[in-house]
């Protein structure tokens, strides 16, 4: 055989393979983690808010990694110290000025990130519950499209 | 006119260009004071009381969620990052003078830790324009329907401005307040305190 045929022939079998795996995994009970495609996952790091008063607002950042083999679109938050959470993002105009606006849908491909950052875009946290402060620690929750609900730990620090 | 005299009066004109407005000057603020409170409620003559030193001047509202807070940390990075910070003066000019009363600058460089060499300064809402006009300072509130809008609850366009003033008065740089390293404003810094 030619090298190219040895090629093929060991992709054919890499996909046979996987053909078996993902075919068993289905078949198989939920509880059953031995066997489980591992799907990736979209995780959220790099939490951090802002320090806020009560009915004040306060900013959060964070990093998206859509690891799944999907695109991914976020569709709402919520924070158990917020009565609402919207995505904005900080605008530089033509003439120099800086102004905030609500960022449209975000959209994450497979494999990249969105990073929420000063300056950049942040999960506004309208009308707290209470007082937040260094050291606090709040949960925020992302409402994706596909995979659902995600929920970070979010500390409260002062950007250094 | 012979050579002589033409450099003679060509020198004669940059001298008086140079001692009117300093080099590289972008505004003239010495011959201006604008009276100011700090955090204490102290009276300040602005630029009067910091001349003699060398100033970074930025202006903020505390409302601010997002920008504000990364021009104030980039201030204090800027002061960490200095070998010697003798002779300068870190100021914050509130942009919102109907809601940043001296009691919230407390406590917002209460929040940031900022020390002794920072001072904050906001002033009657109706003196605020004469000076943010003078350093063509734009600030303007703004409306976005989901956060609602009141007296009290607004947010700002503005300008994200950081300006460093010679120990005369003259403002002789500007940089964007967030972004710019303090490596540069190091060097700028040094070259005006070594005049
Ligand atoms: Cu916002």
């Amino acid at each position: 055989m030619k090298p190219i045929q040895h090629l093929l022939l060991i992709l054919l079998s890499v996909c046979f393979l996987l053909l078996g795996c993902g075919s068993e995994s289905n078949s198989s009970n939920e509880s059953d983690t031995t066997n489980k495609v591992v799907l990736g996952k979209v995780t959220l790091d790099n939490a951090w808010a802002r320090p806020g008063s009560q009915q004040g607002k306060s900013a959060a950042y964070l990093r998206i990694s859509n690891g799944t083999a999907s695109t991914d679109t976020l569709l709402s938050f919520s924070s158990d110290a917020a009565e609402s959470v919207e995505l904005h993002e900080s605008i530089k105009h033509d003439d120099g000025t800086t102004s905030m606006q609500p960022a449209g849908q975000q959209v994450i491909p497979s494999t990249e990130k969105l990073q929420l950052q000063p300056g950049g875009m942040h999960l506004m946290l309208i009308n707290l519950k209470k007082d937040i402060t260094v050291g606090d620690s709040l949960r925020i929750s992302l409402d994706f499209a596909r995979v659902g609900t995600l929920t970070a730990t979010v500390p409260v620090q002062i950007q250094q | 006119m012979n050579s002589t005299l033409k450099s003679l009066l060509v020198s004669l004109l940059l001298v008086a260009t140079f001692t009117a407005c300093g080099p590289d000057a972008l505004y003239d603020l010495s011959e201006d004071t604008f009276q100011l409170r700090d955090s204490d409620s102290t009276l300040v003559n602005f630029p009067a009381d910091f001349k003699g030193d060398v100033s970074l001047i930025t202006f903020i509202y505390t409302n601010c969620p997002d920008v504000c807070p990364a021009i104030t940390a980039n201030m204090t990075n800027i002061q960490r990052k200095l070998d010697d910070t003798t002779g300068i003066n870190f100021i914050e000019i509130s942009f919102d003078p109907e809601r940043d009363s001296p009691s919230v600058l407390k406590e917002y460089r209460d929040l940031y830790g900022l020390n002794e060499q920072f001072t904050m300064l906001t002033s009657h809402p109706n003196d605020s324009d004469l000076l943010l006009d003078k350093l063509d300072i734009v600030a303007e509130k703004t409306i976005i329907d989901s956060l609602g809008y009141d007296s009290t609850n607004y947010a700002m366009r503005h300008s994200n401005t950081l300006y460093l003033m010679g120990r005369q008065g003259y403002i002789r740089a500007e940089y964007p307040a967030h972004r710019v390293t303090s490596e540069h404003v190091k060097d700028d810094i040094n070259y005006l305190r070594s005049e």
